[in-house]
């Protein structure tokens, strides 16, 4: 095991029906504005790949070199036509591991490689699955659900990794988890065994990404890239399982054909049932759809199974595990504002936040801040939008 | 000889619901403060498994990896799905273990278990954890067909085949309800929606007596107990634990909080003449311009 066995930043595309999800070209933009630090950095010349498989995909190719991708390797086949998870895997794994495609990205890296150094998936239904089975697979770590990276050379002593003496790891991938409520953030390092006792390579270092925290690179003419075709083995037990219907469907949550949305957060606690309620009769007042943040979605309250399984469902969760919204209305009610829940309604044209406490991050995202707990405010501003209501239709 | 073997992995997780769980002042969790139950995930998970019991005679197994307490929540998984075997694989070589090394320690568990294992159950993820990652790890380590967000699923006992939906996600795009077909073994992660649902009268009466019978064995569900170590379930050292972690925790810190995005104006909710100048400016925002 040593350094030059693992090059590259392999980033796995994700498409519907020959359409590039939004997210493959945020991963693209951040892979390569990795790369090319680290290239200036080590003076290297490593590249980003993006990996694509799907059916009558040729066409994208092209795309993806235009948003930041050195090479495309693809698969182009039927039988990859929608994500069945156990072919999916092995031909990932197969292309991860090929030393023909490693001569094609790079001739001077080839004869050495044996894994990439980096690989990147997409948090979703669909990434969050694969890159876990196609670690398994590789036998090497993996993040998830990743909002921020960093690479760095890493100086560690640790006990099991480098049998308690103290080591450089170079090129580490710094992995940025935030945790559940928002508030914080957890470094994950993929790090190779060090320690001669047990020794044992983990790479390459990967992780999933969230959807819409980076933002894609505007696509340059003038960028130029490689395709590579590439011929998976496979046998016909890797596709045992058979796609026997397929259905489009649109969730019962709609949030963009609303002016107006209003979220709530823990901030109902003291009465979790009644200020549903409440928030259930101004949101009727505004035709506005009703949001939550991620906390809620597990279900922390006793309150009636109606309004448990119609509001406390992660179908209403607005943010990073959630739903991007840009309302033009947008009512933060008892909601503290961790980052989590921020990305997904930054972009919304008025925010009207009520919170008892003016330290609550929500204050610096809001353009009004009405200090008060929700159970006092809301009734006021009902009777109030009726009232002016009222004068209008006078 | 049961029609079908199933094994249902669980996890012990912190309890989410208002009064159990204790946040930090800064908005973290508490964990030292916070009780510990069956992550309501795996709930689902057993309860899809139940599913089986009730309407193919499935033998059940429930198995976690987790300290010596975590037997708790084999008792509680075992009132859900009247589960025959409960393992609990325990080891101080398994600490510090990241989904890989779980995912090993819970493949050698399911492969020591008394019958060939037709499907297995997990959640969809922790509530703690998140990751999601441990069941299709566990899952391809066993050469199992991985099916994940399955929402509903029928077993065709004769043909020895799955039908399952699934609820898949896409991004910016639509959701899609995919009907897929598989031969067993499947691995099978449950998504938060499952609900089961039993119609003719046989049925809910096999519902009935089997709830009574998994209500009595959790009463006594220590005699349903077994608890392996590493070298009873065969688990290769290398592999586990903290030694067969790829993955470490490097830090823990507060997300900085962003620069102001927005100059928030500051309202006294108590103030009437306030309350009518936020409504008004509510009702502004919320007016289309049309110049014609």
């Amino acid at each position: 095991m040593t350094e030059g066995d693992f090059r590259h930043a392999y980033i796995i595309m994700e498409q519907e029906e020959g359409k590039l999800l939004q997210v493959s070209l945020e991963m693209l933009a951040e892979a390569r504005r990795l790369l090319d630090e680290f290239n200036k950095k080590y003076s290297s010349k490593e590249k980003v790949v993006a990996i694509l498989l799907g059916q009558n995909i040729k066409q994208i190719t092209k795309t993806l070199i235009l948003h930041g991708a050195d090479t495309v390797v693809y698969v182009d086949s039927p039988e990859l036509r929608y994500v069945r998870n156990t072919i999916y895997t092995k031909v990932i794994s197969q292309i991860a591991q090929d030393k023909e495609v490693a001569m094609q990205i790079e001739p001077e890296y080839a004869t050495r490689f044996k894994k990439p150094r980096y690989m990147f998936f997409a948090a979703d239904s669909i990434g969050r699955h694969l890159s876990a089975t196609v670690m398994a697979q590789l036998e090497s770590g993996l993040a998830s659900d990743i909002n921020r990276l960093v690479i760095g050379d890493i100086q560690m002593t640790h006990q099991s990794k480098t049998g308690g003496k103290p080591v450089t790891y170079e090129k580490t991938l710094e992995m940025y988890r935030p945790d559940f409520s928002g508030f914080l953030w957890t470094t994950i390092l993929c790090l190779d065994n060090l320690n001669p006792a047990m020794a044992k390579d983990f790479h390459p270092q990967s992780c999933s990404i969230i959807p819409g925290v980076f933002e894609p690179l505007q696509p340059d003419p003038n960028r130029q890239g490689k395709d590579v075709e590439f011929i998976p083995k496979y046998d016909v037990e890797d596709l045992r399982v058979r796609v026997i219907d397929r259905k489009i469907i649109k969730s019962e949550i709609d949030f963009d054909s609303h002016k107006a949305i209003v979220s709530f957060g823990r901030g109902i606690k003291d009465s979790p049932e009644q200020n549903i309620k409440i928030i259930e009769d101004l949101a009727s007042e505004l035709d506005a759809e009703i949001g939550i943040t991620l906390p809620l979605s597990k279900r922390p309250f006793t309150i009636n199974q109606a309004m448990d399984s119609t509001y406390l469902i992660p179908d209403r969760v607005i943010g990073t595990s959630g739903s991007k919204v840009s309302p033009k209305l947008y009512i933060a009610a008892g909601i503290s504002g961790a980052m989590q829940h921020i990305v997904g309604m930054k972009d919304s044209e008025f925010i009207i936040a009520i919170n008892p406490d003016e330290n609550a991050p929500i204050k610096n995202e809001c353009d009004l801040f009405i200090k008060g707990r929700m159970e006092d405010i809301i009734p006021l501003l009902i009777e109030e939008i009726r009232k002016q209501k009222q004068v209008v239709q006078a | 000889m049961s029609s079908i073997n199933i094994a249902v992995i669980v996890k012990l997780e912190p309890d989410f619901s208002e009064g159990n769980v204790s946040y930090n002042p800064d908005g973290t969790l508490n964990r030292a403060e916070t009780k510990n139950i069956l992550g309501p995930h795996s709930a689902i998970a057993a309860n899809a498994a139940f599913y089986s019991k009730v309407k193919y005679g499935a033998k059940i197994s429930v198995a976690t990896m987790g300290p010596p307490m975590a037997d708790s929540i084999l008792q509680q998984a075992q009132q859900i799905c009247d589960a025959d075997d409960l393992y609990l694989y325990s080891d101080r070589i398994f600490a510090g273990a990241d989904t890989l090394a779980t995912a090993e320690v819970l493949k050698s568990g399911i492969l020591k278990m008394q019958e060939k294992i037709d499907m297995v159950f997990s959640g969809h993820r922790a509530s703690d954890g998140e990751t999601g990652q441990t069941g299709p790890q566990t899952a391809w380590k066993l050469g199992m067909t991985f099916l994940g967000n399955v929402i509903d699923y029928d077993v065709n006992v004769q043909n020895r085949t799955v039908r399952a939906k699934r609820l898949i996600r896409i991004q910016g795009v639509y959701d899609v309800l995919e009907e897929v077909e598989a031969p067993l073994p499947v691995f099978i992660a449950i998504d938060p929606s499952y609900k089961s649902s039993f119609n003719t009268v046989s049925q809910r009466l096999a519902y009935e007596k089997y709830q009574k019978e998994a209500f009595q064995k959790a009463q006594n569900h220590k005699q349903f107990l077994k608890v392996f170590n590493a070298t009873d379930i065969g688990a290769d050292p290398k592999m586990v634990g903290i030694v067969g972690s790829p993955t470490i925790v490097y830090k823990v810190e507060r997300i900085p909080k962003g620069k102001a995005t927005r100059q928030a104006e500051v309202i006294d909710g108590t103030n009437q003449d306030d309350i009518r100048k936020v409504v008004a400016k509510l009702r502004q925002s919320l007016a289309t311009m049309v110049i014609k």
